[in-house]
């Protein structure tokens, strides 16, 4: 490729990023404001949900004074605002410590489970989905297609059972509860985590492949594959060199919206496997009506959303030739 | 029409007829299911939980001793009225919104995207459990959510489509002919793209089914005694283990369905991109 | 603890809801066995949140309840007869039941080093009465009009009145001993059987034997790990892979598959928890005597115990207080399903055919399932019930007792003047239905005065009288609270306050493995 190609492809990759970073941080904003509005409409506070069944008024009016929440809420969200400028996202209302401090327990936890789960998923969703492309009409298509279908047919909660009653209570190959600790050494963290993984795997592998196989096939319509084909191409190389590159824009986009669910989405399988990640996090920060920890995660997930999608858009960009030009 | 129609069904392939057999099922399932069931729904039948095949229960007892197939049959409406609301609202939405930017420019596409962007990055769940906090869970409510939720998906793509085909030279002669925007969104843009639009429905059929067997999960849901198929699934979960009927057949019920809807639309003609 | 001295018979009056928990495991089957020392299990627990706490007045759910007794020790403890028993206090004695003196015992340590003192009592028992504390027993605290330290040793505690079950009550995890002053509770500083090696809130607390501890050779264990499995069936399924060695509130349909496992057990303690229906009586037509009665008539209670707890629960009369209680009144007639009377009964109330939402959430354990099955009889008599399933959050601050009909949730208390006290007052804060009965009144401060145990016992049975036939509360069975452990795991028995024997296992148990 020449050195001029290339950098133009730098350069508008660069024009992008900078255009994103602003109207990111405008989504964030947005973002920020509605989590406030709805998390205002829910009942009950987070002095009320602390103190649960037994609250008394004088103590529930008492825990609002010591959490600040007797402020009006424009107040509560402008000190929020500016405490998030600054890099402070606050203090967690009901764990008593500082959000950053509860969040970066937890973050490496969800992070490392996403990026486990995308190196397992990612290679396998492409072999399916391009070997069934390839294939198209013949018998491996038709049989990947409907164990993908079967895949994303089974809730995520049956699938994550039923691999707990094989693998950990059967068999007992592997922990049914994935706990995260320091202490813990790799080996013991991957056993911990290869159920999770599965489930989730499970999950996003069929979406994956069945884009990838409509993005190939899309592709292979084209008359500049038929040239290639007739020019004698091996259709290995034919898939690689020519189609790839055409249908890496809308494969890198579905990923990317499939990977943002690995840690949002994350939830159940959390839930399951009492994983200690950020999604569950979330819901407690929810259920405790714990705003400023609400905020941070909705942020945090917010983020790794548009860093995902614009990741997806630099790597279309700096595959294909023809899209620098835009 | 219905000739039309027919021929059409015929042309289909065999997984193609396979899946317009299972839709058809469904269907009727949801319309005559709660006619057909042999006990009211939330009646406690059986003297035992779980119980297995039986005459009197041809799919068993669930986990209090009411019987599956009456729950199965008055439950099957929930998911398949419910999927297919909400995946036509978000469609529609979607759309919709997504012709408005394309011939709209950058002043009508940049904020809508900024706020599908917004709507998008907000975990599914975790905007379904504040949702149904704030209030109560309803069936209004549950298509809401699950229409929003998919709405922006929807969006990506049908904007992605439509901002291609208003390059096309027909779509730039119909502007120089100096036709309406609306005209140019209704008249040229959408029909060259219901088939992709298409295929992302069913997808978004399938998760909106998924999403709501994940919310059962949360204990969001259809109100008791009444029950989707993805509670039902949940609710006798605790009967996995000495593989219970009442959970087997919810579960075979949820498979079957999307199933059939997806290979349905694979098989329908000149099917395009899909996400 | 034979070996201390109990309180003198006087202290003893109004002692427990007790001896259904020494029924199940008679005493002589844990002298035989000799308690090994070392080991290190997995607890899993309910649920476990970033509102996990190491302040035992904040503490809220069973988790925190098991943490606290095993960071911090009590004035006084509860034995598996319910009866309480010194703790850090040697004695607590009281002439009137109203000014209570205690003698602290000698050399006992905090897990800082520091020792304890009459200081650390008064600031820990006063600190409930401050609202910022957020103490769940704030109003139980309002009875102490004065605590006041004499010396190093002593304190004296005056009530506002006598109430001669103050050792019970101080027997409770929320009254567990501080250092005076603490204030930073990310690490707990107890005198506890185990000392605070790591706390992370929503994810897990490491408890490490105390060398220090002032019980001579306990506790047993070098360590143990509790952790909060939310979900049930992961919870079972941790259990049977092992992955932990005791779990807490298994439900009665995973009973089976714990049986059937060779290396398993469970542990059955009955208790005094309830789920029961609200029916307010501030306003109509739930406040209608005859809707009252009818909605009592329509609760079939031997479904609810075979349907939802396959036989771990125990048949109620609509008043709290279970049948293994020694003040329980066994000669009120059983009320059982009768769908004739129930009718009747809406058709003089004139309701026959009207709509009414019941709530019920998750919050409140099998409630869900009990409005399906009145809903279910409901419409057999003209009563059309719409369920109305809420989120279990926000379910006590938004829905609890703010609805004409709806479910509430009662805990077993350590004694009867608590529960009655708590929740059946007229003027009580969690009255739950609203009723009002100056009667009951008048018995309940008698009773809780009283020191001859024949006439309290009358006077409990009459108000256990009054709430059935009147109050606004339906209570179908009392629940079962079942354990399920390691077989390896030894000392276990039940004691019906809660699981995990009162929530205080950890002090007893021992590893054999």
């Amino acid at each position: 490729m020449a050195g001029g190609a290339s950098q133009s492809g730098m350069k508008a990759a660069l024009t992008l990023i900078g255009k994103r970073f602003a109207s990111s941080l405008l989504t964030l904003l947005l973002v920020s404001v509605t989590i406030f509005i709805i998390a205002q409409l829910l009942p009950g506070d987070a002095a009320q949900e602390a103190l649960g069944q037994s609250a008394t008024p004088q103590q529930v009016a008492a825990l609002r004074h010591e959490m600040g929440l007797d402020r009006p809420a424009y107040v509560r969200y402008a000190s929020w605002l500016t405490g998030m400028v600054s890099g402070d996202p606050g203090q967690s209302l009901v764990a008593n410590m500082p959000v950053s401090d509860v969040i970066s327990e937890r973050l490496p936890n969800s992070l490392l489970l996403a990026a486990l789960t995308a190196l397992v998923a990612v290679p396998v969703a492409l072999a399916i989905g391009i070997g069934s492309a390839m294939n198209r009409g013949g018998r491996l298509d038709r049989a990947l297609n409907v164990a993908t279908l079967s895949m994303v047919a089974v809730p995520e909660f049956l699938v994550a059972t039923i691999a707990v009653l094989i693998f950990s209570v059967k068999l007992r190959w592997l922990p049914s509860i994935a706990m995260a600790s320091q202490e813990m050494g790799w080996g013991d963290y991957l056993r911990g985590v290869a159920m999770p993984i599965l489930t989730l795997s499970v999950i996003v592998i069929a979406q994956m492949a069945r884009m990838t196989r409509a993005a190939v096939i899309d592709q292979m319509d084209r008359p500049y594959v038929e040239m290639a084909v007739l020019k004698g191409v091996a259709p290995v190389q034919v898939v690689l060199r020519h189609i790839m590159p055409n249908a890496i824009a809308p494969i890198v986009n579905a990923m990317a919206l499939s990977l943002s669910y690995l840690l949002g989405g994350a939830v159940i399988v959390e839930t399951i496997f009492n994983y200690p990640g950020l999604a569950s996090l979330m819901v407690n920060a929810v259920t405790s009506r714990d705003m400023p920890l609400l905020q941070a995660c909705a942020m945090i997930f917010c983020a790794a959303y548009l860093l995902l999608m614009l990741i997806a858009d630099v790597t279309a960009i700096l595959a294909n030739p023809r899209l620098r030009a835009q | 029409m219905i000739a039309h129609i027919l021929s059409q069904a015929k042309a289909l392939p065999l997984s193609g007829k396979l899946g317009l057999a299972l839709v058809l099922f469904w269907l009727a399932v949801a319309l005559f299911g709660p006619m057909l069931a042999p006990y009211p729904v939330g009646a406690f039948v059986a003297y035992d939980v779980f119980d297995g095949q039986s005459a009197a229960h041809w799919l068993g007892s669930d986990y209090l001793g009411r019987d599956v197939l009456s729950r199965l049959l008055s439950g099957a409406r929930y998911t398949v009225g419910l999927a297919a609301a909400a995946a036509m609202l978000a469609s529609a939405t979607g759309t919709a919104l997504a012709l408005t930017a394309a011939v709209g420019g950058a002043k009508v596409d940049e904020p809508l995207s900024r706020f599908m962007d917004m709507l998008i990055s907000i975990p599914s769940k975790i905007f379904s459990l504040v949702l149904v906090a704030a209030f109560g869970s309803s069936l209004p409510l549950l298509l809401l959510i699950a229409a929003i939720t998919y709405v922006p998906g929807n969006y990506r793509i049908a904007r992605a489509l439509a901002v291609n085909l208003a390059q096309m030279d027909y779509v730039q002669v119909a502007r120089a002919r100096g036709e309406g925007r609306f005209h140019i969104a209704i008249a040229e843009v959408l029909p060259n793209m219901i088939h992709p639009l298409l295929a992302d429905f069913g997808l978004r059929f399938v998760f909106i089914v998924l999403l709501l067997s994940g919310l059962s999960f949360l204990g969001l849901g259809v109100q008791p005694p009444d029950a989707d198929l993805g509670s039902l699934v949940r609710e006798n979960i605790s009967g996995l283990g000495e593989g219970a009927l009442a959970i087997i057949a919810p579960a075979v019920a949820i498979a079957t369905l999307t199933v059939g809807v997806n290979l349905l639309i694979d098989g329908l003609p000149g099917r395009g991109k899909r996400a | 603890m034979d070996d201390m001295p109990p309180f003198s018979r006087r202290d003893l009056i109004g002692a427990g809801l007790g001896l259904g928990a020494g029924l199940i495991l008679p005493d002589g089957a844990l002298a035989a066995a000799k308690p090994r020392k070392g080991g290190r299990i997995r607890v899993a627990s309910l649920s476990s949140s970033t509102a996990d706490t190491l302040d035992p007045a904040k503490g809220a759910l069973s988790t925190d309840y098991v943490r606290h007794y095993m960071f911090y020790s009590g004035l006084t403890e509860m034995d598996r007869h319910l009866i309480p028993r010194p703790a850090l206090a040697e004695r607590i004695e009281s002439s009137d039941q109203t000014v209570w003196h205690i003698r602290l015992r000698k050399g006992v340590t905090f897990h800082d080093g520091a020792d304890l003192t009459a200081q650390d009592v008064v600031w820990s028992l006063l600190r409930h009465k401050d609202p910022a504390t957020g103490s769940k027993m704030a109003p139980i605290a309002e009875q102490l009009a004065q605590v006041k330290a004499v010396g190093s040793r002593d304190v004296v505690i005056t009530l506002i009145g006598p109430n001669a079950d103050l050792p019970a009550i101080l027997a409770q995890s929320h009254f567990l001993i501080l250092r005076a002053g603490t204030k930073d509770f990310r690490v707990a500083n107890g005198t506890g059987p185990y000392m605070c090696a790591q706390f992370s809130p929503g994810v897990r607390t490491l408890a490490r034997r105390n060398p220090n501890f002032w019980k001579a050779g306990k506790p047993y264990l070098d360590e143990i790990e509790l952790i909060g499995i939310p979900d049930e069936v992961s919870r079972v399924n941790a259990l049977l892979s092992g992955d932990v060695h005791l779990v807490i509130a298994v439900n009665p349909r995973s009973t089976k598959r714990i049986m059937a496992s060779r290396g398993h057990a469970l542990l059955e303690t009955q208790s005094g928890l309830y789920t029961n229906l609200i029916m307010q009586q501030r306003q109509l037509p739930t406040g209608n005597p005859h809707f009252v009665a009818a909605m009592k008539y329509l609760i079939d209670r031997p479904l609810i115990k075979r349907a939802l707890y396959r036989g771990y629960a125990t048949i109620a009369n609509d008043q709290p207080i279970p049948p293994f209680h020694p003040y329980y009144r066994a000669d009120l007639p059983q009320r059982s399903l009768d769908l004739d009377k129930a009718k009747w009964h809406l058709q003089r109330a004139g309701l026959t055919g009207v709509r009414m939402p019941v709530y019920a959430a998750p919050a409140a354990d099998g409630s869900v399932d009990m409005a399906s099955i009145l809903q279910e009889y409901g419409s057999r008599v003209g009563l059309k019930l719409a369920v109305n399933r809420v989120p279990a959050d926000g379910y006590w601050s938004t829905h609890w007792m703010k609805h004409p009909l709806g479910f509430g949730n009662t805990n077993p208390r350590p004694t009867a003047d608590l529960l009655f006290s708590l929740f059946y007052k007229s003027d009580a804060a969690w009255n739950e239905s609203g009723w009002k009965n100056p009667r009951f009144d008048k018995l309940l401060l008698e009773a809780r005065g009283e020191a001859d145990q024949a006439r309290r016992k009358q006077l409990y049975g009459e108000m256990q009288g009054l709430v059935r036939d009147h109050c606004g509360v339906g209570i179908p069975v009392f629940i079962s609270l079942i354990d399920g452990y390691d077989r390896r795991l030894k000392g276990l028995y039940p004691v019906s306050l809660g699981g995990l024997m009162g929530y205080q296992f950890s002090e007893h148990v021992w590893w054999e493995g």
